[in-house]
C-alpha cells in the first residue's frame, strides 16, 4: 500500500462495449459510426501502436473476419485497460469485454443450471433467467483467460470482479435443492434451500474459481453482490456465500454492494472477515436536500473498520459531475470516517450504462476531484 | 362452496414478445408488427386460460409496462418517474409521480384494458386494478394531500372506473394490494383503507370485488381484510401460513396464491387440494378462488404455462362430492 497516493481510484467493472467491437466480433465490417468511434478512441489510447496493432488494421479495413472474434475480443479488453489506466486508475481490469453480461456469463460456466427464458426487469427490458436443477458442478474454473490476457498487458494493478455466490442464486430459480425438501414450500424452508444454494455456489463454482486465479496471479478480487439488499432478512446469506467463497484463499477481497439499503445488511456483513473493503454506491443517493453519504456513520454505529470504496459518480445519469462535487463528496466521507486513508474512490458501479464518452468524461472528473482533495488533506499523505 | 380458478396477474410475455419489444425500441420492428404479435399472443394467453379451465379470464394484460403506468399515463396529475425496485424482487416499476391531486380522464383506462376482454369478452374478464393503499404507497406524493386522504381518493377514483366498466358489461375487479401484506396500515391510514373499498363497494352494482394481497404475510393483515367491504381476499401461500389465517375471514371468499412464481418447481396437486380442504373446513369460505400468489410474470413464459397446470389439476381433486374428502 505505501506505493499508492491518497485516494487511490479504481473502477467497478463493466464498461460499454464499443460499436466496433460489437460489429468486429460478429465478423461484420465496420460502418461509419464504428470506424470513427475506432480513431477517436485510437488517437487517444494508442491502440495501433500496441500488441493488438494487426487487429485494429484488420478492422480498419474492413476485414473484421480475416482479425477474428477472439482477436477482436482482445483487442476490446486492451481497449478497455487503456481507457482506464490513461485517466489514471490505480486498479483496472478489461471493462468485463469478453462477459455478456455478470449474471448469464458466471451461470453459463457451471452445470446444474438450465436456463428458462427471459423475465422482464421492467418496461421492454428484460433478462435470462436460469434454475438450479441440479448439483452445481464447475468443468474449470472460469475466467482465467481474461485475467491471463490482463495480467500480461495491464500496467496497474488488475482487480477481477466476480459476480458473488448470493447474486447467482437470488437471479436464479432454487429448484433442485427446494425439490429435495418435502411439503408445502414455506417461507422457513425456501430460505433453508436457498442457503443450501448459495453456499453450493460458492464451494462448488466461485471457490475453485478464485482458488485458480489466485494461482495465477490475481492479488485483487471484487466479489460483486447487486442482490444483497434484495432481501432484507438474508443478509446472513449474503455474508455465508462470501464466506464460502473465499475460504482460505490468501488475496485482498472487496464486496461491491449498491442500490441497497445498507443499513439493513448490518450487524450480518460484519462476519464477512476477509472483507478487506466495501465497494458501494452513494452519488446515484445524493442530492442538494439528502446527503447521499450520511449513511457511512453506520460503520463508525457498528465499528466496522474497513476501507471504503466511494461511489462518486452516478452510473445512471449522463450528467458529469465537476470535480468540485467529487472533491466535496470525499470530504464529508472523510468527515465521517476520520482517517482519509480508508478511502479508494470510484464510480457507484459498472460503467456500461453509459457511453464510453460519458463515462470517460465521468473518470475524469473524478480524477481531477480526487486531485482537488488530495491537497487538501496532503498533511495526512499515507 | 363455489371453486373458482385462474390468473391473479399479468401474465409474462412469451420470448417471441420479449424479442419483438427490444426489435421495436432498437428501431428494427414495425409498430404495426409489434401491434399484431401483441394480438396474436393475448389470443394465445386466452387460449390457455380456456384450456385450464379458468373461470375468469385475462388475456395477459401484456401490454401494461407495470401495475401503475395505465393510470399514471390516464389519470391527470401524474408523471411516470423512476425505476424502482418492485418489493424484494430482480424486477422494477416506474414510479408514479402525483404532482396535483389525481384526475381521471373518462373512457382512458378502459381503452388500455386487453381487446379479447372487450364486447362479449367484458362478462367472463378479470379487470386488474392496483389497490389504493398500494398505488397511493408507492407513489411519490408531491401532491401536497396528506397520504391518508390520498388513499381514500384513489379509492374514489378506482371506484369511478369500475363504474364505468360495470356500465361495459365487466363483473369481476381484482386489486393488486401487495402492500397491504408489505406493510400493514395502521390508524388513519386503515381507516382510509377501509373507506376506499366502501367507495368501491357502492360501484360494484352486483359485480365481484377481490382484494389480493402478496409479497407478505396476509395472516398479518387478515383482520383488516376481514373489515373490507369486498366479496374475496387473497392471500400468498408461500407467505402466509393458512392456519394462522384468523376466523374472521370466516364465510368470507378467500383467494389462495397455491403457484408460487418464485420457484420453476411446479406445486403438486394433492398437496393444493388438502391447503384447500383445510381453508375449507376451518374458514367455511363462501368461494375459494385458486391463483397464483405473487404475479406470474416473475416467471418467463413457458415455466409460467407449465405451473399452472396444477390448478385444473387440483380442482379435479376437489371436484368429489364431499370435495374430495376431508382435509
Amino acid at each position: 500500500m505505501s506505493e499508492l497516493p491518497l485516494f487511490p481510484m479504481q473502477e467497478i467493472g463493466s464498461l460499454m462495449k464499443p460499436r466496433w467491437q460489437l460489429l468486429g466480433q460478429r465478423g461484420e465490417p465496420l460502418d461509419a459510426r464504428a470506424l470513427d468511434e475506432l480513431e477517436i478512441w485510437d488517437k487517444r489510447l494508442r491502440l495501433s501502436e500496441g500488441p493488438m496493432a494487426a487487429t485494429v488494421k484488420s478492422l480498419r479495413a474492413g476485414r473484421s473476419r480475416e482479425a477474428g472474434a477472439e482477436a477482436v475480443r482482445d483487442l476490446g479488453a486492451l481497449f478497455a485497460l487503456r481507457y482506464f489506466e490513461s485517466v489514471g486508475l490505480d486498479r483496472v481490469y478489461d471493462g468485463e469485454a469478453r462477459r455478456i453480461e455478470m449474471y448469464e456469463h458466471a451461470i453459463r460456466q457451471m452445470r446444474g443450471f438450465q436456463f428458462q427464458g427471459h423475465v422482464r426487469s421492467f418496461d421492454n427490458k428484460y433478462y435470462l433467467k436460469a434454475a438450479g436443477t441440479g448439483e452445481i458442478r464447475l468443468d474449470r474454473p472460469y475466467h482465467l483467460e481474461e485475467f491471463d490476457f490482463v495480467r500480461r498487458h495491464a500496467r496497474a494493478t488488475p482487480k477481477i470482479p466476480i459476480t458473488g455466490a448470493y447474486t447467482l442464486a437470488d437471479w436464479s430459480y432454487n429448484e433442485y435443492y427446494l425439490s429435495r425438501t418435502s411439503g408445502w414450500k414455506d417461507r422457513a424452508t425456501r430460505r433453508s434451500a436457498q442457503r443450501e444454494f448459495v453456499v453450493e455456489i460458492a464451494r462448488k463454482a466461485l471457490r475453485p474459481t478464485i482458488a485458480a486465479l489466485v494461482a495465477a496471479g490475481a492479488r485483487v478480487i471484487q466479489i460483486d453482490e447487486p442482490a444483497a439488499g434484495t432481501h432484507p432478512d438474508e443478509a446472513d446469506l449474503v455474508v455465508e456465500g462470501f464466506n464460502a467463497a473465499t475460504d482460505g484463499i490468501d488475496a485482498e477481497f472487496s464486496m461491491h454492494i449498491c442500490y441497497s439499503d445498507y443499513r439493513d445488511l448490518y450487524p450480518a456483513l460484519l462476519e464477512a472477515k476477509r472483507c478487506r473493503q466495501w465497494a458501494w454506491e452513494f452519488a446515484n443517493r445524493d442530492f442538494e436536500d439528502r446527503d447521499g453519504y450520511a449513511i457511512l456513520n453506520l460503520l463508525n454505529e457498528y465499528g466496522d473498520p474497513r476501507e471504503v470504496g466511494l461511489g462518486v459518480l452516478d452510473v445512471h445519469r449522463d450528467e458529469v459531475e465537476s470535480p468540485e462535487l467529487v472533491a466535496d463528496r470525499i470530504r464529508r466521507t472523510v468527515r465521517i470516517l476520520g482517517d482519509p486513508r480508508r478511502l479508494w474512490i470510484n464510480p457507484d458501479c459498472g460503467l456500461r450504462t453509459r457511453s464510453l464518452d460519458v463515462a470517460y468524461a465521468k473518470l475524469e472528473a473524478m480524477a481531477k476531484g480526487v486531485q482537488l482533495a488530495r491537497k487538501e488533506f496532503a498533511p495526512s499523505h499515507r | 362452496m363455489q371453486l373458482h380458478t385462474g390468473l391473479a396477474s399479468v401474465f409474462p410475455r412469451s420470448e417471441a414478445l420479449v424479442a419483438a419489444t427490444r426489435d421495436f425500441d432498437r428501431g428494427r420492428t414495425t409498430a404495426d408488427a409489434l401491434e399484431e404479435l401483441y394480438a396474436r399472443t393475448e389470443t394465445e394467453v386466452l387460449a390457455l386460460e380456456e384450456r385450464l379451465g379458468f373461470d375468469t379470464r385475462t388475456a395477459g394484460y401484456l401490454r401494461w409496462q407495470d401495475l401503475f403506468r395505465p393510470f399514471a399515463e390516464t389519470w391527470d396529475g401524474f408523471t411516470v418517474g423512476p425505476v424502482t425496485r418492485w418489493f424484494q424482487t430482480n424486477t422494477f416499476f416506474r414510479r408514479p409521480v402525483l404532482h396535483t391531486p389525481p384526475e381521471r380522464r373518462p373512457g382512458e383506462f378502459a381503452a388500455r384494458l386487453p381487446k379479447p376482454l372487450t364486447g362479449a369478452g367484458a362478462a367472463t374478464a378479470k379487470v386488474l386494478l392496483p389497490g389504493p393503499y398500494t398505488f397511493a404507497g408507492l407513489l411519490d406524493n408531491r401532491s401536497g394531500e396528506p397520504d391518508s386522504a390520498l388513499i381514500h381518493r384513489i379509492g374514489r377514483l378506482l371506484a369511478e372506473e369500475v363504474k364505468e366498466l360495470r356500465g361495459k358489461g365487466y363483473r369481476t375487479f381484482q386489486f393488486q394490494e401487495p402492500l397491504l401484506a408489505d406493510r400493514p396500515p395502521e390508524g388513519v391510514a386503515a381507516e382510509s383503507v377501509l373507506a376506499a373499498y366502501q367507495s368501491v363497494a357502492h360501484q360494484l352494482s352486483g359485480g365481484t370485488s377481490i382484494v389480493w394481497t402478496y409479497h407478505g404475510d396476509g395472516a398479518a393483515v387478515a383482520p383488516l381484510l376481514a373489515r373490507l367491504s369486498v366479496g374475496v381476499v387473497g392471500v400468498d401461500l408461500a407467505e402466509t401460513d393458512v392456519a394462522k389465517l384468523p376466523i374472521a375471514l370466516e364465510h368470507k371468499g378467500i383467494g389462495l396464491g397455491v403457484v408460487d412464481p418464485r420457484t420453476t418447481l411446479v406445486e403438486e396437486a394433492g398437496e393444493v387440494a388438502r391447503i384447500v380442504r383445510s381453508v375449507r373446513d376451518r374458514l367455511h369460505p363462501s368461494s375459494i378462488w385458486l391463483s397464483n400468489g405473487a404475479p406470474i410474470d416473475l416467471l418467463p413464459w413457458e415455466p409460467a404455462t407449465r405451473k399452472l397446470h396444477v390448478l385444473p389439476a387440483a380442482r379435479q381433486l376437489l371436484a368429489g362430492p364431499d370435495g374430495g374428502g376431508r382435509s
